[in-house]
């Protein structure tokens, strides 16, 4: 409706009395704290079906005489701006079917007929008020004052509370009866005993209501309506009106004149509104004769400026429009009422071309392709997580980042790592039914010293390939998720080298840093290795299986490889492969063993591979079989013999040599 | 000139040789009969040539090769058949299951996000990424939300204990998770004078209590474009065009007032229920009508906080959940699923 969503449509509470009345449930947006009323609303449907509301015809302050019953003081006038009271003399009892009727229609529980009127006050014009029972009050004074430091009061909900001087109060000669705006004391509070009551309409500031709202954990319909800002013109009809209601339903009688303290009523806030502008922002042109009758329905005064082709209005904005400060408040006005159906469809001109896009696009991008194609499935796990999970992962306390406000300790710090969160997602996966689980996540983590960086990270766990039928299944191992990386790094031109490391959470022995060779460069990825088999059983995998894993920043990815990047001619002499097969140290890392034979080989030497290990009957204690695939290949002859054995002999005599290696 | 017997004979005596022969090696004997160079009957064929008429051995000579030839193939022929009947390739059950090669798949979120960021980058939109951890400002008091504002608990935020460095050592810390992408685009003005055409799409946080519908952190997508003369007609045409490509050509779309602090006018986009088509369903609370959006004229407020003329430019901005398109698209009904990576979710969806 108009901005406002119809949330339901329910029937009226007492339908045995034949009305056919139902009830409204509207939505009502931050701004527009006047619709929290049937006054708000009736406006606006007075501007749907362009017709005049009527109003309650009300006493106005001027007909009240006689010596003011009350001294009222505003010690605070930036929080209170105005303030207004006035007695009346009341009988307490219950109220009229109808006024409790309309009250349980709005949600409001009925209480006595003195506080159901300020409640049917509120509902109606929007005005929030307050009753004090005048005999509780230390003598007929108001005053509207900050609280003292250690300043208690018990509210009308039963609660203790110490208050400070950021809490303004309503306090009579002697102590607060109030927090301003939130709600009363229930020392004063209305009760059968009652025979007179100091009813209050005030203004009080929304910053001012909604911080002692917060700070109190207190949130009533007064404070939710003062926060958002009530009309500061309201106050006195809220009064008149409450007064003729208690008369109009024998529950009391005004005493004297009501009490308006308003120390400095501000000046209305004038917009000037241009008809150009209207169709400029929209794309649409309003007709100008819609545009007054508009704002006058709305309750905007509109006075037309210097007579141009193009008409142009001073605007003056109503008090309880506490959204409206700029011209384009008021276009929205007019659209609103206007209709967005109506409005055309059309197309936004290009006026230059997009710029290429980020290159992390690509590169995720391609490290979803790579992955994928890996056999991972693509996870997503939350920022935060448990402060105990981030430990373990990552150790250094003072590295976390933790939330001031978590909604559970689940969620205690944001992840300084996302492989707890994965390998959550793999323990998951795990308890219900499956075995192969292969995880990947590129996200954010957090950390004190580097603050937020883009992250990869992978878990794999279960079969090294999908099962089959015709073979025995091989379980993943540490050389799967290394063979996992050097795709991934082939991907980004690069060539993925890994060497011992050790890293929270990971087996010792088996845990890599991750390089990438690129051209003469060699970036430092990342981490991987097999993750603790206790750390593992303790964060709820069942099974003991072998959960490999991997994490990788992100901005040493790039597919930049791309901009230099020109394809090598096909060799045009044939290569030759040699096996060497000797007996070496088990304890020397393959890396080494590889440097010394490219060292030794010479130019010629393109690829090394190691093609089989073995360790046991024939072979030394201590040392291991090794055969390594050497391949040859000269650019601009065809390699002899002769040549090739050259290079195998310095390889072996260098083997030997380094590492007492013995050719088999 | 008829043909001269000798070669009629040895073509029939062939024939009749090769029909008998069932193994490799009677085979050969039949070859080394016919075809060997001493002892072989074409061999004795050509020499009985010498005692034929000089005027017709060249026929002779040719209808002697052309038997050569054919019995040469029909060897070769009758080898393969042998080889064929001796060895034979077994049949196997091809029903059997073949090897799978690992094959993984993109999360559904994932999924929709290139869809929706594709659908705008035709458009000329260029993709922005930025960081989760935002300063008050840029999350905050550059859209028109200053301390204290009401609207902002329309976004209930997660605050940080403390701050932690922004990854630009000249931003200022982060101090909060952001409750939208709409930082990116404030940042992204501060540096970029307009025509402005940006599309942020990111993971977000609110403190909201996770169910069905709702998950502390979940990923949206928000669009700016700023210019000369840009208009709110231009929105509603940009945005019916692209939820009707990325929905189906037939959806309805309504356009209906709302508010947001940083849009002025903003609107609610609602699109004909995909579950019901309008007809009114469980989903749509029987209105027929689905919330999809929030978009709006930017507010002349956020313009002035990035410096920018609000007289001279004016433009639009929206935002869509990931997440919500993502449920209703692929009729998944719990969003916590998506965070869960249950494999039983993730390798439904088609890549």
């Amino acid at each position: 409706m108009r901005g406002f969503e119809v949330g339901a449509i329910e029937p009226w509470p007492a339908t045995k009395d034949g009305t056919e009345d139902a009830v409204l449930d509207l939505e009502i947006t931050t701004n527009r704290p006047d619709c929290l009323s049937v006054l708000g609303i009736a406006r606006e449907v007075g501007t749907m079906y362009n017709t005049e509301i009527s109003m309650p015809e009300l006493a106005s302050s001027d007909d009240f005489h006689g010596e003011a019953p009350l001294s009222i003081t505003i010690d605070d006038p930036d929080w209170c701006p105005r303030y207004v009271g006035a007695l009346a003399d009341v009988e307490v009892g219950t109220s009229p079917q109808w006024l409790k009727t309309r009250l349980e229609a709005a949600d409001v529980r009925p209480v006595n007929n003195v506080v159901d009127v300020t409640n049917y006050v509120m509902l109606e014009i929007g005005h929030p008020m307050h009753a004090f029972d005048h005999a509780r009050l230390a003598g007929p004074e108001i005053r509207v004052r900050r609280a003292a430091h250690g300043e208690r009061i018990r509210t009308l909900d039963g609660v203790e509370r110490t208050l400070t001087p950021e809490t303004l109060t309503i306090a009579d000669a002697e102590r607060p009866q109030a927090v301003a705006g939130v709600m009363g004391s229930a020392t004063s509070e209305i009760n059968d005993g009652t025979r007179t009551v100091v009813l209050e309409a005030a203004y009080f500031n929304p910053i001012s209501v909604r911080r002692t709202s917060k700070r109190l954990s207190l949130t009533t319909d007064a404070s939710y309506r003062f926060e958002r800002g009530t009309d500061v013109s309201a106050p006195v009809t809220a009064i008149a009106r409450a007064l003729q209601l208690l008369t109009a339903i024998g529950a009391g009688q005004t005493r004297g004149p009501v009490v308006d303290c308003y120390p400095a009523p501000p000046d209305p806030i004038v917009v000037q509104l241009r008809h150009r502008r209207i169709g400029k922002l929209l794309g649409q042109n309003i007709e100008a004769s819609f545009v007054r009758p508009t704002l006058a329905r709305l309750g905007f005064t509109t006075e037309p400026e210097a007579s141009t082709t193009d008409p142009v209005w001073r605007v003056t904005v109503p008090s309880f429009r506490v959204d409206v400060h700029r011209e384009e408040d008021l276009i929205e006005e007019l659209a609103r009422h206007h209709g967005y159906d109506s409005l055309p469809a059309t197309f936004p001109e290009l006026t230059r071309p997009a710029p290429a896009p980020g290159t992390w696009r690509a590169r995720d991008a391609a490290v979803r392709q790579l992955l994928t194609g890996c056999g991972f499935f693509e996870a997503i796990t939350h920022g935060f997580i448990e402060i105990d999970a981030a430990l373990a992962f990552h150790a250094d306390q003072t590295d976390i980042v933790a939330l001031s406000n978590p909604l559970s300790e689940k969620g205690a710090v944001l992840r300084p790592s996302l492989l707890p969160g994965l390998f959550d997602s793999l323990v998951h996966n795990r308890r219900r039914e499956r075995q192969d689980i292969r995880l990947f996540e590129i996200g954010s983590r957090f950390r004190q010293r580097d603050g937020e960086s883009p992250t990869l990270a992978l878990v794999m766990t279960g079969a090294a390939v999908p099962p089959h039928w015709s073979e025995n299944n091989r379980r993943t191992d540490f050389f799967d998720v290394t063979g996992v990386i050097t795709r991934l790094c082939a991907g980004f031109g690069g060539t993925a080298t890994f060497s011992p490391d050790t890293a929270d959470a990971l087996v010792p022995g088996r845990t890599a840093r991750i390089g990438m060779m690129l051209g003469s460069k060699t970036h430092a990825l990342g981490l991987v290795g097999q993750l603790d088999p206790t750390l593992a059983t303790r964060r709820g995998l069942p099974g003991g299986d072998d959960v490999y894993v991997a994490e990788i920043d992100l901005r040493t990815l790039s597919l930049d490889v791309h901009k230099g990047f020109r394809a090598a001619p096909i060799p045009r002499h044939p290569s030759v492969t040699r096996d060497l097969s000797i007996e070496i140290d088990d304890a020397l890392p393959a890396a080494q063993v590889r440097d010394t034979i490219r060292q030794a080989a010479g130019q010629s030497l393109i690829n090394i591979r190691e093609v089989a290990r073995y360790q046991g009957a024939g072979v030394s204690a201590g040392a291991v079989s090794l055969s390594v695939r050497l391949t040859f290949r000269a650019t601009e002859h065809t390699l002899t013999d002769v040549e090739v054995r050259t290079s195998t002999d310095r390889v072996v005599s260098a083997l030997e040599r380094a590492y007492h290696a013995k050719l088999r | 000139m008829t043909p001269q017997p000798d070669i009629d004979t040895t073509r029939k005596a062939f024939q009749a040789d090769l029909a008998v022969v069932e193994t490799e090696e009677g085979l050969q004997t039949v070859r080394d009969r016919y075809l060997s160079r001493k002892r072989g009957a074409i061999a004795a064929l050509m020499k009985s040539m010498a005692d034929a008429d000089p005027v017709d051995r060249p026929a002779l000579g040719k209808e002697a090769n052309a038997l050569k030839q054919e019995i040469e193939q029909a060897i070769t022929e009758k080898r393969e058949a042998i080889t064929a009947s001796t060895h034979p390739i077994g049949g196997i059950d091809v029903t059997l299951p073949g090897r799978e090669l690992s094959f993984g798949r993109r999360h559904p979120l994932t999924l929709i996000r290139e869809q929706v960021v594709s659908l705008f980058e035709a458009m000329g939109f260029e993709i922005l990424q930025g960081p989760q951890g935002e300063d008050d400002y840029h999350n905050f008091e550059a859209l028109n939300m200053p301390v204290d504002h009401p609207a902002r608990d329309m976004q209930d935020t997660f605050y940080l204990e403390g701050s932690m460095p922004a990854s630009d050592p000249s931003e200022p810390p982060a101090t909060l998770l952001r409750t939208h992408t709409s930082g990116m685009q404030i940042r992204y003005m501060e540096s970029h004078e307009p025509p402005v055409r940006i599309i942020a799409p990111g993971l977000v946080y609110r403190r909201d209590t996770p169910d069905l519908t709702h998950s502390p952190m979940f990923m949206q997508v928000e669009g700016l474009l700023v210019g000369e003369g840009i208009t709110m007609a231009d929105l509603k045409g940009t945005l019916v065009s692209f939820l009707r490509a990325f929905f189906d050509a037939d959806t309805r779309v309504e356009f209906r007032p709302s508010f947001f602090p940083y849009t002025e006018p903003s609107a609610e986009v609602f699109i004909s229920c995909v579950f019901c088509d309008g007809h009114g369903c469980a989903v749509c609370k029987e209105t027929g009508w689905l919330e999809i959006l929030g978009c709006g004229m930017v507010h002349p407020a956020v313009f002035e906080a990035v410096g920018y003329d609000p007289e001279r430019y004016t433009g639009w901005a929206f935002g869509l959940g990931i997440d919500r398109v993502a449920l209703l698209k692929y009729r998944v009904e719990d969003i916590r699923l998506f965070y869960s990576n249950d494999l039983r979710l993730l390798e439904q969806f088609p890549q």
